[in-house]
C-alpha cells in the first residue's frame, strides 16, 4: 500500500489540491457549487483536458508540443469556413479538420524523430508558420459562425451531462487505457525515460514519436472544432491560452516535464484545478493579472510538493521523529 | 612517514550501510593497492578521502593532522587528487581547458590567458611524459582511453601528495598502461602516495608494496604484496575460497555457421572483416582499445552504419537498426558496454526492463497481458538468479552484477541465438563474473553462438574457444586451441605498432 | 620471442592525422554559425536590391535599433541556454520592466536613473529566484520559468492593465541619440560584443558552458551548480530588464503584454545562431546574427509590401532550415569522425 501511495503521490496530491480548492472557493462565493456552475466548469475543463490529452502523450514521450494554439485555431477556422453555418457540410468538414490536425502532428513527429530537430524548435516553428499561414489566408478577418450541430456538441446536454464532457470522458478512458494497458503506452514511457535505451532495446522509436505528436495534433484540432461551438464562431487567437494551460495541466498532474512518468488521470486533475482557479476570477473580484499570478504560484507549489527535493525533506523529518521514538523506548 | 591513517570509518546512506568499519594506513612514497569486490566499499572510502562524501563515523588523519574535508575543493587544497572511473571531463571544452578547469591562469581583467594555459599543459605532459592528445582538441572528440589520460593529467596538474587511481588502466591500451604503471612507481619514488585500485592482480604485484582488502564495507586485511599469494587475496575478497573463476571449457561448437561476415567495414575504423561464428561456439574478440572492436559490435547490432555482407544462419540480412537485429530466433542480441545509459531504464522496474524488447510477446491486439508478462519475468528471474526484492523494484537500485543479469535476461527473452557481449564483466564483482562465465558456457552448450569482447585479457584466454584479434581495424588473426595465450594475442595485436 | 616492456610513450603535441581532422572538425563545429552568417548575407543582399541606401550608416542605425530589444533579451537567454536551461520568464520581466518604467519614471534625470537601476536590479533578483527554485527544489527550468513568467506577467497587468504610462522626453532622446553618425544602439551593440568577448573567457563563462556541457563532470570538478544557476538566471533576468528599458526608449509607453513577443524569438535567435539547446556549445556572436536575421525578415516583409503575416512564416521556415542544417552537419560529423 505504501509503495502504491508513493508512486502515485503526485496525482493524489493534485486531486487533494483540487478538492481543497473547491471547498475554499465554495466558501468564498455562493452558488459556486451549484449545478449550473459545476456544469460550466466541467465544460471549460473539458476543453483544456482535450488539448492536454495530446500534450500528455507528447510530454510522457519526452517531448513537448508548442504548436497546439494554432493547430487548434486552424481547425476552428477550417471547419467554420467549410460549413459556412450549415450542418450538412460538417460530414466532411469535421473529419478534414481533424485529419489536418493529425497531419500537422505527424509532420512534427517526423521532423523531430527523423531529422533530429529539437521538439521545442520544431513545434514552435510549425506554430508560427501555421499562424502566419492562416492569417494570410483569412486576411485577419473573423470567419463564419459555427453550425448548430457543433454548438450543440459544445453547449448542449444529454440528460444532465454536457455533451462535450461526455466526449471528454470517452477520450479520457481511451487515453488512460492507451497509456497503461497497451504496447504503445509501454513504449512511450520507455522512450520518455531514455531514448537511447529504447533504441538499443528495439523499440520502434520513430513510430512512437510520430504517433504521439499525431495524437496531439488531433486533440488540438478536436478542441478547436468544439471550441467554435462554445464561442459560436472561430476567432483569431482563440488557441493562445491553451498552450500554457495544456502544459500546466500536465505538470500539475504530476508528470515529469522530461518524460517517462505521469498519467492522464493526473492531467485531468490539473485541468480541473486550472478551471477552478479561473472561476475564482469573478468570485474574488480578481483581475486578469491577479489570476496569472495565482496560476504561476499554483504551478510552483504543486510541482514543488511533488518534487523529490521536498519528499526527501519530509523523509528526513519523518526519520528524525522515528529516531526520537526509538531513543525513548 | 605515515601519510594517511583511517580508523573505523563508517558511512550509511539512509538504511544502506556502505562502510561499516574501514581501516587504512598508508605511507608517503608508497604504492598502496586497494582491492575488493564491487559494493565492498572501496569507492565510498576513496570518495571520503577525496572530500566528495562525508563519513558518519571514525577518524581520519592526513600527515598527522585531523582531516575532515568539507568538500572536494578542500581535499584538493589538502593535496589529494583522485582519478575516478566516472570521468570529470567536460566534453565541449578542450584538453587544456579541462586540465586547468577552475585553475586557469588569468589576466588582469579576469580572462583566461590561452597561450599560457597551453604552454603549461605541454609542460605538464613533458614533465610526466604523458601520452596525451593535443591540448587544443575538444574532449568530446577523444576516445575513452584518451579521455582517461586527460583525466590523469588533470589530477597530476595539482601536484598532489596523494594520488588515487580508481581502475585507471581498465580503459587503457597496453602501451599507455605500462606508462601509467611506471608513472605510479615514479610518483612513489618522488615521495608521493599512490592509492591504486584495480582488479588486475598482475599489475598490483608489479607496482604495489602493500594491498588492503575490503569486504562488505569493512577492511578485512592488509598484506605485503610480495608475501601473499593470489588464493589468499581472493579468499579475503570473497570470504571464502573460490575454486575456480572460469568454468571448464567443453567443446560445444558444431559445423553450422551462425554468423558469417564477409568484408564488413565501418567508416575508416573497421575494414574488411571476414569471420565465421559457429553454433555452440564462444568466440572472443581481442585487440588494443580503439582498434575496431566497438565498431564491429555496433555494426552487427545496427547502431553503426556498415558495408559488407552479413549472413545469419545462412540467410543474408541487412542490419540498419537494433530493430533489424532483434528479430527473434534468427536475430542478434547485444549486451551493451554501458549498462546504465544503453542497457537499462534505471527509473523503471526490473519487470519493465526485462520485457522491453519483447513487448509483442505478451501483447494481444495492442493490449498488454499482465499475466503473460509476469510468467516471462519470473522465468528469467529464476534462471538467472537475479537478486531483486520484487520484480517491481527500480532497476537503478540493483547492484552492478544484478543489473547486468537483467540485461542478459532481457536479451535472452528475445530468443536470439546469436549473442554479442561487449565487456560483459566490466565493473562486476568476482562472484557474479563467475556466474556470467558459466552462463555463457551453458548457453553455448544449448546451441547459442556467442561473440564477446573483454578488456581483460585473461578472461578471453580462459573463456573463448577461438579468438579473433583486431589490429588497426583489420582482422590480424584468428587463434584457436593452444595458440590462445596472452602473449600470442598481444603480439598479434601489436606487431605492426612495433615495426614503426 | 620475449615480451619486453616498450618504453613509455612519448608525449604527443600533434599527430599527423590530427591536422586534417582538426581542420574538418573546426568547420563542422562552426557549421551552424557559418550557415547563419550565410543566411544573413543573403537576406541583406536581397534587402539591398529592394531598397536604396541599405549599406549606409543610417540603415545600420535603424536596424540595430529595431533589433536591440531582441538582442538584449537574447543575450540573457543565450547565457541560460549555454548553461543547459531555458528562461521563459523574460517575457514577463520585459513586460514588467516597461510597466514599471512607465509608471515610476518621475521627472528628474536623477530619479529616472535611480529607477532604471532599480529595475535592472529587480531583473537580476528575479533571475536569482528562478535559479534558487531550480537548484534548491530541483525543479525543471521549463516549468519554473513558465510559472514565474505567469507571475511576472500578472503583476505587470495588475500595475498597468492596458498600454499606457508616460516616459520623460530625455529618456526617449537617448534612444535616438547619435554620436558622429553612429547611433546609441550601435554603441550598445559594440558594448554587447565587448561584453561577450570578455565574459566567455572568464572563469564564470567557462564554468557556465561546462555545466551545460556535462553537469555531472562540472560538479565532480568542484563547480557549485547552485552558484552557476543563480548567476546564469540572474544575468538573464538582468538582460531582460535592460531589454525592457531599451524598449521604452523606442516606444515611449509601458505595455503589460509586450514581453510575450520576445520569449520564443529570443530562443530562436540563439538557435539560429548556433547555440545548442543541450547546452555547452555556441556563442553570442551567433545570437547577434540570429537576432539580425529575424529583424531583417521583418524589414523585407515590409518592403515587399506583402501581408505582415508573412513574417512569422518566413521566420519559422528559416528557424527550421537552420536547425536542420546544423543537425545534418552534426550527423555527417559523427559518421566521418567516430
Amino acid at each position: 500500500m505504501n509503495a502504491l501511495l508513493a508512486r502515485h503521490r503526485a496525482v493524489l496530491l493534485a486531486y487533494l489540491g483540487m478538492i481543497v480548492l473547491l471547498l475554499l472557493t465554495s466558501f468564498v462565493s455562493q452558488g459556486f457549487l451549484s449545478g449550473s456552475h459545476l456544469r460550466t466548469m466541467a465544460v471549460l475543463s473539458a476543453f483544456i483536458g482535450i488539448v492536454a490529452l495530446g500534450q500528455t502523450f507528447v510530454i510522457i514521450g519526452g517531448g513537448i508540443d508548442l504548436s497546439v494554439p494554432w493547430v487548434l485555431n486552424c481547425a476552428a477556422v477550417l471547419v467554420t469556413l467549410m460549413a459556412n453555418g450549415a450542418d450538412g457540410p460538417l460530414i466532411y468538414a469535421i473529419p478534414i479538420a481533424l485529419a489536418g490536425g493529425a497531419l500537422v502532428g505527424a509532420l512534427n513527429g517526423f521532423g523531430i524523430a527523423l531529422f533530429g530537430v529539437p521538439p521545442i524548435i520544431m513545434t514552435l516553428a510549425v506554430n508560427v508558420i501555421l499562424q502566419g499561414g492562416i492569417l494570410i489566408y483569412t486576411g485577419g478577418a473573423p470567419t463564419a459562425s459555427a453550425p448548430p450541430l457543433i454548438q450543440f456538441l459544445a453547449v448542449g446536454r444529454i440528460g444532465p451531462l454536457p455533451v462535450v464532457v461526455l466526449i471528454w470522458a470517452a477520450l479520457a478512458v481511451a487515453a488512460t487505457l492507451l497509456l497503461s494497458r497497451t504496447a504503445f503506452g509501454r513504449y512511450l514511457y520507455a522512450q520518455g525515460t531514455s531514448a537511447t535505451v529504447a533504441e538499443f532495446s528495439g523499440v520502434p522509436t520513430l513510430r512512437i514519436t510520430v504517433l504521439a505528436y499525431t495524437l496531439s495534433g488531433f486533440t488540438a484540432a478536436a478542441a478547436g472544432v468544439l471550441l467554435t461551438g462554445y464561442t459560436a464562431q472561430a476567432y483569431l487567437g482563440m488557441g493562445d491560452p491553451y498552450l500554457f494551460t495544456s502544459i500546466a495541466a500536465v505538470a500539475i498532474g504530476g508528470a515529469s516535464i522530461l518524460g517517462g512518468s505521469g498519467s492522464y488521470i493526473g492531467t485531468i486533475a490539473g485541468a480541473l484545478v486550472l478551471t477552478i482557479l479561473t472561476g475564482l476570477l469573478p468570485a474574488l473580484n480578481l483581475s486578469n493579472g491577479a489570476l496569472l499570478v495565482v496560476y504561476g504560484v499554483v504551478i510552483l507549489v504543486t510541482v514543488s510538493l511533488a518534487s523529490d527535493a521536498v519528499s526527501d525533506f519530509f523523509a528526513v523529518i519523518a526519520r528524525s521523529f522515528g529516531r526520537r521514538d526509538n531513543a525513548q523506548s | 612517514m605515515e601519510l594517511i591513517e583511517a580508523v573505523g570509518i563508517s558511512k550509511r546512506y539512509g538504511g544502506i550501510v556502505a562502510l561499516s568499519r574501514a581501516d587504512f594506513r598508508a605511507d608517503a612514497g608508497e604504492v598502496h593497492a586497494l582491492l575488493g569486490e564491487n559494493g565492498a566499499g572501496k569507492s565510498t572510502f576513496i570518495q571520503i578521502l577525496a572530500g566528495i562524501v562525508r563519513p558518519n563515523g571514525g577518524t581520519l588523519h592526513l600527515a598527522g593532522q585531523a582531516y575532515q574535508p568539507a568538500n572536494a575543493r578542500a581535499a584538493e587544497a589538502a593535496g589529494i587528487a583522485a582519478v575516478f572511473q566516472e570521468l570529470s571531463l567536460v566534453p565541449d571544452l578542450t584538453v587544456a581547458e579541462n586540465v586547468w578547469f577552475r585553475r586557469e591562469p588569468l589576466s588582469l581583467i579576469g580572462t583566461v590567458r590561452k597561450r599560457r594555459e597551453r604552454d603549461a599543459t605541454l609542460a605538464l605532459f613533458e614533465r610526466y611524459r604523458i601520452p596525451a592528445p593535443a591540448p587544443t582538441r575538444e574532449v568530446r572528440r577523444l576516445t575513452l582511453a584518451e579521455r582517461q589520460i586527460v583525466e590523469i593529467a588533470k589530477a597530476l596538474s595539482r601536484d598532489p601528495s596523494v594520488i588515487i587511481l580508481d581502475e585507471a588502466t581498465s580503459a587503457l591500451p597496453p602501451r599507455e598502461t605500462d606508462w601509467l604503471l611506471q608513472l605510479s612507481q615514479d610518483l612513489a619514488a618522488e615521495g608521493k602516495l599512490v592509492i591504486y585500485i584495480s582488479h588486475r592482480l598482475a599489475e598490483i604485484r608489479q607496482i604495489a608494496q602493500r594491498v588492503t582488502i575490503f569486504r562488505n564495507g569493512a577492511t578485512v586485511a592488509t598484506h605485503d604484496t610480495a608475501a601473499v599469494d593470489d588464493e589468499t587475496i581472493i579468499a579475503d575478497m570473497l570470504g571464502r575460497r573460490m575454486d575456480r573463476l572460469y568454468p571448464p571449457r567443453i567443446a560445444t561448437a558444431t559445423d553450422r555457421t551462425a554468423l558469417k561476415l564477409r568484408g564488413l567495414s565501418v567508416g575508416d575504423r573497421l575494414a574488411d572483416i571476414d569471420l565465421d561464428l559457429k553454433e555452440g561456439e564462444v568466440m572472443g574478440v581481442a585487440g588494443l582499445q580503439g582498434h575496431g572492436q566497438r565498431e564491429l559490435f555496433q555494426a552487427l547490432f545496427g547502431v553503426s552504419r556498415s558495408r559488407g555482407a552479413v549472413e545469419v544462419w545462412g540467410k543474408p540480412i541487412a542490419i540498419r537498426s537494433p530493430r533489424d537485429a532483434l528479430v527473434g530466433r534468427d536475430g542478434i542480441a547485444l549486451v551493451p558496454e554501458d549498462r546504465r545509459s544503453h542497457g537499462l531504464l534505471l527509473s523503471k522496474s526490473v519487470r519493465e526492463n526485462l520485457t522491453l524488447s519483447v513487448v509483442p510477446r505478451f501483447t494481444r491486439f495492442g493490449f498488454l497481458s499482465r499475466s503473460r508478462e509476469r510468467a516471462l519475468v519470473d522465468e528469467q528471474l529464476r534462471t538467472l538468479q537475479i537478486k531483486a526484492g520484487t520484480p517491481d523494484q527500480m532497476a537503478g537500485t540493483l547492484s552492478g552484477g544484478n543489473q547486468q543479469k537483467v540485461i542478459f535476461g532481457k536479451m535472452l527473452l528475445t530468443q536470439s541465438r546469436i549473442l554479442l557481449l561487449y565487456d560483459p564483466t566490466r565493473g562486476i564483482d568476482v562472484g557474479t563474473k563467475g556466474e556470467i562465465f558459466r552462463l555463457m558456457r551453458d548457453l553455448a552448450a544449448k546451441g547459442y553462438a556467442i561473440l564477446f569482447y573483454s578488456s581483460d585479457l585473461p578472461e578471453i584466454v580462459n573463456v573463448a574457444d577461438r579468438v579473433a584479434v583486431l589490429r588497426n581495424g583489420k582482422l590480424a588473426a584468428i587463434l584457436s586451441g593452444d595458440d590462445i595465450s596472452e602473449h600470442r594475442i598481444l603480439r598479434e595485436a601489436m606487431v605492426e605498432a612495433r615495426a614503426a | 620471442m620475449t615480451m619486453t616492456l616498450p618504453s613509455a610513450a612519448k608525449p604527443v603535441a600533434k599527430r599527423d592525422g590530427d591536422h586534417a581532422r582538426d581542420r574538418s572538425t573546426w568547420l563542422i563545429d562552426r557549421a551552424p554559425f557559418l550557415i547563419a552568417c550565410g543566411m544573413l548575407a543573403v537576406l541583406i543582399a536581397i534587402y539591398g536590391t529592394l531598397r536604396e541606401g541599405v549599406f549606409s550608416f543610417e540603415e545600420l542605425n535603424l536596424d540595430t535599433a529595431a533589433a536591440m530589444t531582441l538582442l538584449l533579451a537574447a543575450t540573457g537567454q543565450t547565457i541560460v541556454l549555454l548553461r543547459g536551461g531555458i528562461d521563459l520568464s523574460i517575457g514577463g520581466m520585459i513586460s514588467l520592466g516597461t510597466v514599471l518604467a512607465a509608471t515610476q519614471f518621475g521627472g528628474s534625470p536623477l530619479q529616472v536613473a535611480f529607477a532604471a537601476v532599480m529595475i535592472a536590479l529587480l531583473g537580476f533578483a528575479i533571475g536569482v529566484c528562478n535559479g534558487l527554485l531550480i537548484s534548491v527544489l530541483r525543479l525543471q527550468p521549463f516549468l519554473v520559468t513558465l510559472a514565474t513568467w505567469s507571475i511576472l506577467s500578472g503583476t505587470a497587468l495588475m500595475i498597468l492593465p492596458t498600454d499606457g504610462g508616460q516616459l520623460p522626453d530625455f529618456w526617449m532622446a537617448f534612444g535616438n541619440a547619435s554620436l558622429l553618425g553612429v547611433s546609441s544602439s550601435v554603441g550598445l551593440l559594440v558594448l554587447l560584443v565587448l561584453f561577450w568577448v570578455w565574459f566567455r573567457s572568464t572563469r564564470l563563462g567557462i564554468e557556465i558552458r561546462a555545466t551545460g556541457s556535462n553537469q555531472r563532470s562540472a560538479e565532480l570538478s568542484g563547480v557549485s551548480i547552485l552558484r552557476i544557476n543563480l548567476l546564469a538566471y540572474g544575468l538573464s533576468g538582468l538582460f531582460a530588464a535592460l531589454a525592457a528599458l531599451y524598449l521604452t526608449t523606442q516606444t515611449g509607453t509601458g505595455s503589460p503584454t509586450i514581453g510575450k513577443d520576445y520569449i520564443l524569438p529570443s530562443v530562436a535567435a540563439a538557435v539560429i545562431g548556433g547555440i545548442s539547446l543541450f547546452g555547452g556549445r555556441g556563442g553570442m556572436i551567433g545570437t547577434i546574427v540570429g537576432a539580425f536575421i529575424l529583424t531583417i525578415i521583418g524589414n523585407l516583409v515590409f518592403v515587399l509590401q506583402v501581408s505582415s503575416y508573412w513574417q512569422p512564416v518566413v521566420s519559422g521556415v528559416i528557424l527550421l532550415v537552420a536547425v536542420l542544417a546544423s543537425s545534418l552537419a552534426e550527423k555527417s560529423a559523427r559518421r566521418s569522425l567516430s
